[in-house]
């Protein structure tokens, strides 16, 4: 125990050490173990989607409603429209993959932006800043990426900067509370008396010490990303032109009583992603909390 | 106009776009209802199919009165006047509490109602209806010619978005007795015979209407009629109640004590009601396509494509002519060779569509011209055009791309936009597939012009002039008026040929021009028919002649009535 405190007090200092640490201890948790283990599945889907499937995952390609192990080709059947659902969900990781972390990438830099410098500078930009994120945060962020999604119109990019621009504000807080704890930290007021410029210490010394809790929340915000686009195509806002989980699950929601497979297999594939990001999550709140070994 | 027609009913069926977004979102909770029902449908379904059995052994051929049908309305009207309003669940229920001066049979020929009799004079120039004597309003005050003068001069001509157009030649409306009335024309206009019944020029009671403010008049949502069924009771988000008239003209009907209409916003939850015997009647496809095939093979319910001969529906592309590429007659003949229609109405529509081949739907027998251009499926003949218009395939064997645009009113029309997406990319031709509101899409297409390939559907109704023309006269180009020219083609020959049978008497010279049209407009191809589609009602296996008129999914029950008392009620 001492020697796990010790090791959190190396990490504020040693990010690298820090680093070889948190996955030794990622690893004893077997929450962590098996959510990384379902992200691997997922990440080899969406890296080996074009190796297995080479086809365009919407294209017609057999009979309709195939339903799955009816033919050995289309081990997990075909849509309403003659679609290998195999074909989609590989693909379809992609997709889902691809809007989750570029989201959470907007998120992140919206969010830790706003939460460094509201909590770095304080006083009328803190507040000015606040309000802002509270505005934010009063409406629902479902309805708000909605709302973009149905002005703008759906496509890759306005599904991304929709989820991005919605989920950032529970962030930004966080990110403000740790900048305020480390603002007055010694370390800091180290570095002011050697001179540092403001961009230096919060750059080089406040944000790498508050990498933990931003890593565990975009786990989750990514997770969280995966879920809202799924929603969205569900509700017909999805990119039409590619394939994506929640589109899928959509399309076969009118077929749900005759052929269950086509809504639930995709719907599987949003389990497992989302399970496996909030594992990970789960994991890494436990690794990077210090006090948690004591539990 | 004719457009508004299905609007609602396709929307509710899980649309994608946004402005219902927040409605749907309630299906997720129908997930659950559907095992819930079915387990409680599972539980009674052998006693009922077993009573079932032996009920239609013995068959009676004579209707017995009494009963209650409750009927599916969605979505839930606005107001209950067709007269005023001719969107799809206003005509549904509407069609109950009023008569039309005819209504239209299979074959879509006028049979008597509230006229017993009509006659065009031999110019043309007159026509006069024969009214029915003896018939009274729900409130007992006589039907007469005033009512159809008043309501022909006040709302057909003023208010009635199609009919504005229908009864424009007329220059003045005779009454020379309590029961006749004569139409006085400055052309003739046949096209007015085809729509008189109760959904296309209904009558409104002039004692009611006269000097209010016919928009705001407070009888537009509790109407009195003339028809088989009495308006009592809207409830909104519930229900809307009628009641048998005692007092029809056309004794012994309506057998029915009742109609109920429900309001069920789900779709799930629709076939859930029907299957559980809660609904005995339902129009306009009440229930998602593919359920309609599990629910035919009940032996509980009947899906019935008649009584959508009126509407003649029809599924098409309009091809934006101001397109580099599709400026090129061979590039859109090289895309209709590239959709399987056939495979459309078979996949994406579950059957419920033939391939059509022209704009005149082939269920308008006299006008549609089975000889006129047709393009069969051929994608080495769809190649060799695109080739020969000077656009081979390049990078990654794509030729152009397009931007598609398909009507948002439910999955069936984003499963087809899916459909064309893919057999275009089959002859290189890549498509990218928009999703809009109905709003934005209309801007687009018919506004903006900003769209290349657009996919809605129009009713062609019975007579081609209310319903076809509109997709071709040049006139309407740009003006963001929704529902008319959407692919910008201009034709003066094509313009010459619709303002010809406006104003043309004889019957056989307007399928001559007809048929000319269909010629003209398959050899430039502005617009690609692709389905004519089959809306479907549902209805008990119990409830006989709840389908009789070409009309049917805006005419009454009046005819309807019970086998076998419903399960449930």
């Amino acid at each position: 125990m001492a020697l796990l405190d010790f090791g959190a007090a190396v990490a504020r200092r040693r990010p690298r050490a820090a680093a070889d640490g948190l996955l030794v201890r990622l690893l004893a948790r077997p929450s962590a173990v098996v959510g990384l283990a379902l992200l691997a599945i997922v990440l080899v889907a969406a890296a080996g989607a074009d190796r297995f499937f080479p086809e365009d995952p919407l294209a017609m390609v057999a009979l309709p409603l195939l339903p799955p192990g009816e033919d050995p080709a289309f081990p997990l059947g075909t849509d309403m429209l003659g679609r290998d659902i195999a074909a989609g969900v590989f693909h379809g990781a992609r997709v889902s993959l691809l809007i989750g972390v570029v989201a959470t990438l907007v998120s992140l830099v919206i969010g830790v932006g706003i939460g460094a410098l509201a909590g770095y500078y304080r006083g009328a930009l803190d507040r000015a800043l606040m309000r802002v994120t509270e505005l934010f945060q009063t409406i629902p962020p479902f309805l708000f990426a909605l709302a973009i999604v149905a002005v703008l119109q759906p496509s890759i990019p306005t599904i991304v900067g929709a989820i991005g621009v919605t989920s950032w504000p529970s962030l930004a807080r966080l990110v403000r509370a740790e900048v305020l704890k480390l603002r007055t930290s010694e370390m800091v007021e180290a570095s002011i008396a050697l001179g540092a410029g403001d961009a230096r210490i919060i750059l080089r010394h406040i944000l790498p010490n508050a990498a933990g809790p931003i890593l565990v929340s975009a786990s989750i915000l990514v997770a969280t990303a995966i879920l809202t686009e799924s929603s969205l195509a569900f509700l017909g806002l999805g990119d039409p032109n590619v394939v994506s989980w929640g589109g899928m699950v959509g399309a076969g929601r009118e077929v749900l009583r005759t052929d269950w497979y086509v809504a639930t297999l995709p719907g599987v594939a949003i389990v497992i992603a989302v399970l496996a990001l909030n594992l990970l999550g789960d994991g890494l709140n436990d690794a990077l909390d210090p006090r948690s070994g004591r539990r | 106009m004719a457009r508004h027609f299905g609007v609602g009913s396709r929307l509710a069926r899980g649309d994608g776009h946004g402005g219902s977004a927040i409605a749907q979102t309630l299906r997720f909770a129908s997930v659950a209802l559907y095992a819930w029902s079915f387990l409680r449908f599972a539980a009674g379904a052998a006693v009922i199919a077993a009573l079932l059995l032996i009920a239609t052994r013995v068959s009676a051929a004579e209707p017995k009165a009494g009963g209650t049908v409750t009927a599916i309305i969605q979505p839930e009207p606005v107001v209950l006047t067709s007269a005023l309003n001719s969107a799809a669940p206003t005509g549904t229920v509407s069609g109950n509490i009023f008569d039309g001066l005819v209504d239209y049979d299979f074959d879509l020929k006028p049979r008597p109602a509230l006229a017993t009799s009509w006659e065009t004079s031999a110019d043309g120039k007159a026509i006069t209806f024969h009214l029915r004597p003896g018939v009274t309003w729900h409130d007992g005050t006589p039907f007469t010619s005033a009512d159809v003068k008043w309501t022909l001069e006040n709302v057909w001509k003023k208010i009635h978005p199609r009919n504005q157009l229908t009864f424009a030649k007329v220059t003045e409306v005779e009454t020379p007795d309590d029961l006749t009335v004569v139409l006085k024309l400055s052309q003739p206009s046949v096209a007015i015979l085809s729509s008189v019944n109760s959904n296309g020029a209904q009558v409104l009671p002039k004692h009611l209407y006269e000097g209010t403010d016919v928009l705001n008049n407070p009888y537009n949502n509790k109407p009195v009629g003339t028809g088989p069924f009495v308006f009592k009771e809207w409830k909104k988000g519930e229900y809307i109640a009628l009641e048998r008239n005692p007092n029809y003209w056309d004794k012994p009907k309506p057998y029915l004590d009742r109609l109920i209409f429900r309001v069920i916003p789900d779709a799930a939850a629709r076939a859930a009601a029907f299957e559980k015997g809660e609904v005995q009647y339902g129009v306009l496809s009440p229930v998602p396509l593919k359920d309609a095939k599990r629910l035919a093979e009940l032996p509980t319910l009947k899906v019935e494509t008649k009584g959508y001969e009126w509407l003649s529906p029809f599924l098409f592309i309009d091809l934006n002519v101001d397109n580099p590429q599709l400026k090129d007659v061979r590039v859109r003949r090289a895309i209709a060779h590239a959709i399987d229609k056939a495979a459309l109405a078979r996949i994406v529509w579950f059957g419920f569509g033939e391939p059509a081949s022209s704009p005149v739907p082939s269920t308008l027998k006299a006008f549609h011209d089975p000889a006129a251009p047709a393009y069969a499926f051929d994608t080495k003949q769809a190649e060799a055009l695109l080739d020969e218009a000077g656009f081979p395939r390049g990078a990654g064997g794509v030729r152009f791309t397009l931007n598609h645009d398909y009507i948002p009113y439910g999955d069936d029309y984003k499963r087809s936009a899916e459909f064309i997406k893919q057999a275009l990319k089959r002859v290189g031709v890549e498509v990218n597939v928009r999703t809009q509101d109905v709003p934005t899409y209309t801007k687009r297409v018919y506004g903006d012009r900003d769209s290349d390939v657009a996919l809605t559907w129009f009713a062609a109704f019975s007579d081609p002039q209310v319903g076809v023309t509109r997709v071709y006269n040049s006139a309407s180009i740009g003006k963001n008026i929704p529902w008319t020219n959407g692919s910008g083609y201009r034709n003066p020959e094509v313009d010459a040929l619709i303002s010809s049978v406006q104003g043309e008497a004889d019957p056989e010279k307007r399928v001559a021009d007809f048929r000319k049209l269909q010629q003209i407009v398959l050899t430039d191809l502005p617009t690609i028919p692709l389905v004519e589609l089959k809306f479907f009602t549902v209805h008990a296996a119990g409830l006989k002649d709840a389908v009789t008129t070409g009309d049917q999914v805006y005419g009454s029950l009046k005819n309807a009535w019970f086998e076998t008392a419903p399960a449930q009620n």
